[in-house]
């Protein structure tokens, strides 16, 4: 019952000779509640930028970045938002589980309740054995669901996801996406992907915002005409679509060079 | 730093390589099993071709000024066996161990916090610097001319000797610290308390043992030299009454057992304390070609 909206974001960053770079040029989107919106884009657009300036991590210097929830905050009280990184970004000298309380500790989630959210969380990502394993022990893919999880477990407003099989083999990016969707779908959870790959937003995204390469704005938001379900990597009238996202990519590829 | 200090550093390095090769022995193909017990078998050899050019010297020089490994070692033995020993040996540990728990007590949160805050950064540099240069030496007499000749001056003498470089150690570490990590438990909210014992302290692990290592060389160096100024007992005192007598067998015996309990001390305690707080590492490129 939440969601993100963006308004017209500015973001300098300083350069080694002391002038200014424009990384966002008044961007402005809004998330689509209980799916997943894909902000698609060349590497190095700013992107992950944007993610960092939602949760937190940096500031903007013009326009204004807010989480719109049912659950009513005091001024003070910070989102709920939980964050995939690009790396899994894991403590890997505590126990799988442990990486989980540590964020459920940050969070302010009560004690009591730890027990059953790993449990859950650990189980939708498909760990429930590996939850006393210590990180450096599990397989890449593995080490990204402990920060899905992760970021599950303090069960998120929003999720935030920056590019998080990117650093993946094919395959087991593959499967980590249909598995990060159903999950998603199951969760209704409300979700920010950042991703360069097109037939990962045409897969993962209910709603794709097309951004520029930098200074990044927004060229075009379009919802997905497939449901999840329908999302059939291998289906022709969904392969026309994904082409039709390329096209639009491509051309702004093209006017770069 | 002297010599010594590199050498027992050194020393310190090639102990815990080899605890590392013992412990990861049993999990490894035939082949690196070959590999590994040359290993051992290259480092045990160093020490015998070390005793073999003492035991030629000693045929040249009389037994005053080098005597025979066998006499030596049958000093050692009799030296532990006759019980003076332990209690001897313990009265320098002691003081070693107080002197590195009140340096650690100093160094750990002001090293941390020299490698986060900027102006604590400029404002600690020079002294730790500072510090770092004055040799071990004047640190015992400045001690002992302030506290006088007690116990208090030897533990002094050790922690101020070490902090400096314990500090620097745990300075350093912090910097080279996973900012990505600090980021992330950011977004997750981390209180200031759980960044420094859940995601800061574990990435200075690896840092403080290492200073551990190199303090404990520093540390014996010190707490001799205040020995040997004015207490009573412990391993210093001893070297010196050796000395008094001119009984080079005396001094180099002493010697020699203090080595032997810093390599238990190195491979038997800091080993095990290594392997119990980075069991989350897998150990398998730990292994040397």
């Amino acid at each position: 019952m939440a969601y993100v909206r963006v308004q017209g974001a500015v973001k300098f960053f300083p350069r080694e000779d002391g002038s200014e770079m424009l990384v966002l040029d008044r961007v402005s989107f809004e998330t689509k509640e209980h799916g997943i919106t894909c902000l698609l884009g060349p590497s190095g657009c700013g992107k992950s930028t944007l993610l960092n300036v939602v949760v937190g991590l940096e500031r903007l210097d013009q326009g204004n970045v807010e989480v719109l929830s049912n659950h009513r905050r005091s001024a003070r009280e910070l989102p709920q938002l939980g964050y995939v990184f690009q790396d899994p970004r894991l403590l890997n000298w505590k126990r799988v589980e442990n990486n989980l309380t540590f964020a459920l500790k940050g969070m302010g989630v009560p004690r009591t309740e730890w027990e059953e959210r790993i449990q859950k969380y650990l189980g939708l990502a498909g760990l429930r054995e590996f939850r006393k394993q210590f990180p450096l022990y599990l397989s890449g893919g593995m080490r990204q669901r402990v920060g899905l999880a992760r970021a599950l477990a303090i069960e998120p407003e929003v999720l935030l996801m920056d590019e998080p099989y990117s650093k993946l083999d094919q395959l087991t990016a593959r499967k980590l996406r249909e598995d990060t969707l159903a999950i998603c779908a199951r969760l209704q959870q409300t979700a920010l992907l950042v991703t360069h790959d097109v037939e990962e937003a045409a897969y993962m995204g209910d709603r794709i915002v097309i951004l520029s390469a930098r200074p990044a704005h927004v060229v075009e938001t379009s919802d997905n005409p497939f449901a999840p379900p329908e999302r059939d990597l291998d289906d022709p009238t969904f392969i026309q679509f994904k082409k039709k996202v390329l096209k639009t990519v491509l051309s702004l590829v093209e006017e770069e060079v | 730093m002297t010599d010594q200090g590199k050498i027992l550093a050194a020393q310190g390095e090639s102990a815990s390589a080899l605890s590392n090769g013992l412990a990861t022995l049993n999990r490894r193909r035939p082949g690196q099993i070959n590999e590994a017990m040359k290993d051992i078998g290259l480092r045990i050899g160093s020490i015998l071709t070390l005793i073999l050019i003492w035991w030629l010297l000693s045929l040249f020089f009389p037994p005053t000024l080098i005597p025979k490994p066998s006499a030596t070692f049958a000093e050692v033995a009799n030296i532990v066996s006759t019980g003076n020993f332990f209690s001897e040996m313990g009265s320098t540990l002691r003081r070693v161990l107080v002197g590195f728990g009140i340096a650690m007590i100093v160094s750990v949160p002001l090293g941390i916090l020299m490698g986060t805050l900027r102006n604590l950064e400029s404002f600690f540099e020079p002294p730790v610097i500072l510090g770092l240069t004055m040799p071990g030496l004047i640190w015992a007499v400045l001690m002992i001319m302030f506290f006088g000749l007690s116990e208090t001056s030897a533990y002094a003498a050790v922690g101020i000797t070490i902090m400096p470089m314990l500090t620097i150690s745990i300075w350093q570490g912090t910097k080279s610290i996973d900012k990505e990590l600090i980021d992330m438990s950011r977004a997750f909210h981390a209180s200031p308390w759980s960044k420094i014992v859940d995601v800061i302290l574990p990435q200075l692990i690896s840092h403080i043992l290492a200073a551990i290592r190199y303090g404990l060389g520093l540390a014996w160096k010190v707490v001799v030299v205040v020995e040997m100024f004015g207490l009573s007992n412990g391993v210093g005192y001893q070297v010196v009454r050796g000395f008094n007598v001119f009984s080079m067998k005396a001094v180099l015996a002493w010697a020699i057992t203090f080595l032997i309990v810093m390599i238990v001390i190195e491979f038997g305690i800091i080993g095990c304390l290594e392997r119990a707080v980075t069991r989350w590492r897998p150990r398998v490129e730990a292994w040397r070609r």
